[in-house]
């Protein structure tokens, strides 16, 4: 009686137990003497009783699809009480015709039989019953064994990605053709600029199978990655970290943050023209951290496809934190981007992604 | 006879350093001017006349290659870059000059000597090259936006939230306006549902009812009631959603 979906197989099932379930009552009734009719007559009326109630049930389960288990129960009811009267009807059509017997409405034996009829009607249906709870719970187990699998596949495909889109060979090649300029024009400066990369390089590397690390450290990459940037764009780019000491020992999930920065320059302000500004800033509030990055660069257009990075931090975010942990993405005023990360302060769920 | 040439590159320092190893090479050609961004080369081009450009491909404004489709008859164009794989494809097949960041002596020296060839013979600037480009454009992947809606822009309290079109569950008509329904919540949108409606992608977002949009993506279920119109489940919300028998057929091969 899985009101949800109707399988055939299951509505077939349900009618061999019918016809089993009322062999059995007409054998009840004959062998402990309820009623006086043979064996024969008991079971033609429990079948037709039992086939009609049946039929009714599936039938009005199948016209009105109910979701809710009282409107179930309620249908359940209307199909045993106009499944007893069409069953009584066709029971004495049987008898009448093959034995000449003639149920009478006013007789002891006519209530006996409705009363039976529901009496029956009821425990098989909630045989019925029973058995399809049993039927859904199996379909959860599957539907929850299904799930856990697709959550690991996603975990391990956020894994792969996060290593193709970690570095940019845009960012690397550029870097590098500064750094050969630098060591002619302004050696101290070309210095710095690959110890920044080497560290950028590094952290990334190193954090393809993250353990937790320290927002910290997180922002010390960070800050090696804008430098570098730094020098490639001048004026057409300024920064500010804004870190309180009270979240620095903070462990925080690795990349996360990465993403984003590296979103609001490649996208936002590289290509403008005039450049702008980006701005970290964390947050430390009651149970969560709360980091936001902001920039005046181009903004996002409605019909700009989001990039890889950010789909990839909201996945890795509802693998992590499930729906404790968010990423918000504003349009910052007059112009740019705000992307805001809330993470809850005490459950990292796992540390498999 | 004396050439001219641009070198156009949002990076100071790559230009500089372009700039040393080209009089290094070839002491005769004259820089006669440095743009930091498309429109800039552009002008640079119109005011110089420079017989040849050597244009970044990845600049803010115009890109490169936008530059170079404009002024494909007046000069020869070299394109640098730092990592563009298939433009470099596109080049490598349709013989057209590129360097790549950072740039080698050896390769530039080569560079020059085809360039030199090419001005000595006194050929016109190949104008095909404006065809070639056009073609690398049109099929590089993510380039520019996409015919259909990618960001839902909603009212935040104070301030325009985006939402990514794919976290939508479904869109109700709300009078003038839409409401979008995500995992978070509803937000009001500030478009009435046609509108919207013809920048979704069909593909993945059917309309339902006169007043109901839904992801497809979302769908859990479809039924059908006793009066002839469908009724969606939802993955993950409670709530039922009404298809009209107008939009039916959407689900009849499922």
């Amino acid at each position: 009686m899985d009101a949800h979906n109707i399988n055939p197989r299951n509505v077939l099932k349900d009618l061999v137990y019918t016809i089993i379930i009322s062999t059995l009552i007409a054998a009840f009734l004959t062998f402990t003497g309820i009623t006086t009719k043979s064996f024969v007559i008991n079971l033609i009326v429990s079948q037709s009783f039992g086939l009609s109630i049946y039929s009714m049930i599936h039938f009005l389960l199948w016209i009105f699809k109910p979701e809710k288990m009282a409107s179930v129960a309620f249908i359940v009811m209307i199909g045993i009480a106009s499944g007893t009267l069409i069953g009584l009807q066709i029971g004495s059509f049987v008898l009448q015709q093959i034995f000449s017997i003639v149920l009478k409405q006013p007789e002891k034996s006519f209530l006996q039989t409705i009363i039976l009829a529901i009496t029956f009607g009821s425990v098989a249906s909630y045989f019925f019953y029973a058995k399809s709870r049993l039927r859904i719970s199996k379909g959860e187990i599957q539907q929850e064994r299904i799930k856990r699998l697709s959550s690991e596949k996603e975990a391990l495909e956020a894994n792969l990605r996060l290593l193709q889109a970690q570095i940019e060979p845009h960012f690397l090649f550029n870097t590098l053709s500064n750094v050969l300029s630098l060591i002619d024009t302004n050696p101290a400066s070309g210095k710095s600029m690959l110890v920044d990369l080497i560290h950028y390089l590094r952290t990334s590397l190193s954090r393809t199978f993250p353990d937790p690390i320290t927002l910290d450290q997180e922002m010390d990459m960070i800050k090696a990655y804008l430098n570098i940037q730094k020098i490639r764009m001048g004026e057409r780019l300024h920064f500010e970290i804004e870190l309180p000491d009270a979240v620095r020992q903070h462990s925080f999930p690795p990349m996360l943050l990465q993403p984003l920065v590296e979103n609001a320059v490649r996208h936002g302000l590289e290509p403008k023209m005039e450049g702008g500004e980006i701005m970290i800033k964390a947050l430390d509030e009651a149970d969560l951290i709360r980091i936001e990055v902001v920039d005046t660069g181009l903004g996002f257009s409605s019909f700009q496809k989001p990039g890889v990075g950010i789909g990839n931090v909201r996945e890795r975010i509802k693998l992590l934190y499930g729906e404790k942990g968010r990423l918000i993405i504003q349009e910052n005023e007059p112009n740019g981007v705000r992307a805001i990360i809330e993470v809850p302060k005490h459950d990292v769920q796992s540390h498999h992604c | 006879m004396m050439y001219k040439a641009i070198i156009a590159d949002d990076e100071k320092e790559l230009r500089t350093y372009l700039k040393s190893i080209l009089s290094e090479i070839w002491p005769e050609l004259m820089i006669c001017g440095e743009a930091k961004n498309g429109k800039e080369a552009l002008e640079l081009v119109e005011s110089k006349r420079p017989q040849i450009a050597f244009l970044d491909i990845r600049m803010p404004g115009l890109s490169g290659m936008e530059v170079a489709k404009r002024i494909a008859g007046l000069c020869r164009i070299v394109f640098v870059t730092a990592f563009d794989q298939y433009a470099v494809e596109a080049f490598e097949r349709e013989a057209v000059d590129y360097l790549l960041k950072p740039v080698s002596k050896d390769r530039l020296i080569q560079t020059i000597q085809r360039l030199k060839n090419q001005l000595n013979s006194s050929t016109e600037p190949p104008a095909r090259l404006a065809e070639v480009v056009e073609q690398v454009l049109s099929k590089l992947p993510g380039r520019g936006g996409s015919h259909f809606l990618r960001w839902i822009k909603t009212q935040d309290k104070d301030s325009v939230r985006l939402i990514p079109v794919e976290e939508a569950d479904y869109f109700k008509a709300e009078d003038k306006y839409t409401l979008v329904i995500t995992k978070e919540g509803e937000s009001l949108i500030k478009k009435n549902i046609k509108e919207l409606a013809q920048e979704l992608d069909p593909a993945q977002f059917w309309q339902i009812h006169r007043g109901t949009i839904v992801n497809v993506s979302k769908i859990d279920k479809v039924s059908r009631s006793l009066t002839g119109r469908g009724i969606l489940k939802l993955k993950d919300r409670p709530e039922f959603l009404t298809v009209s028998r107008n939009y039916l057929h959407l689900f009849k091969q499922m």
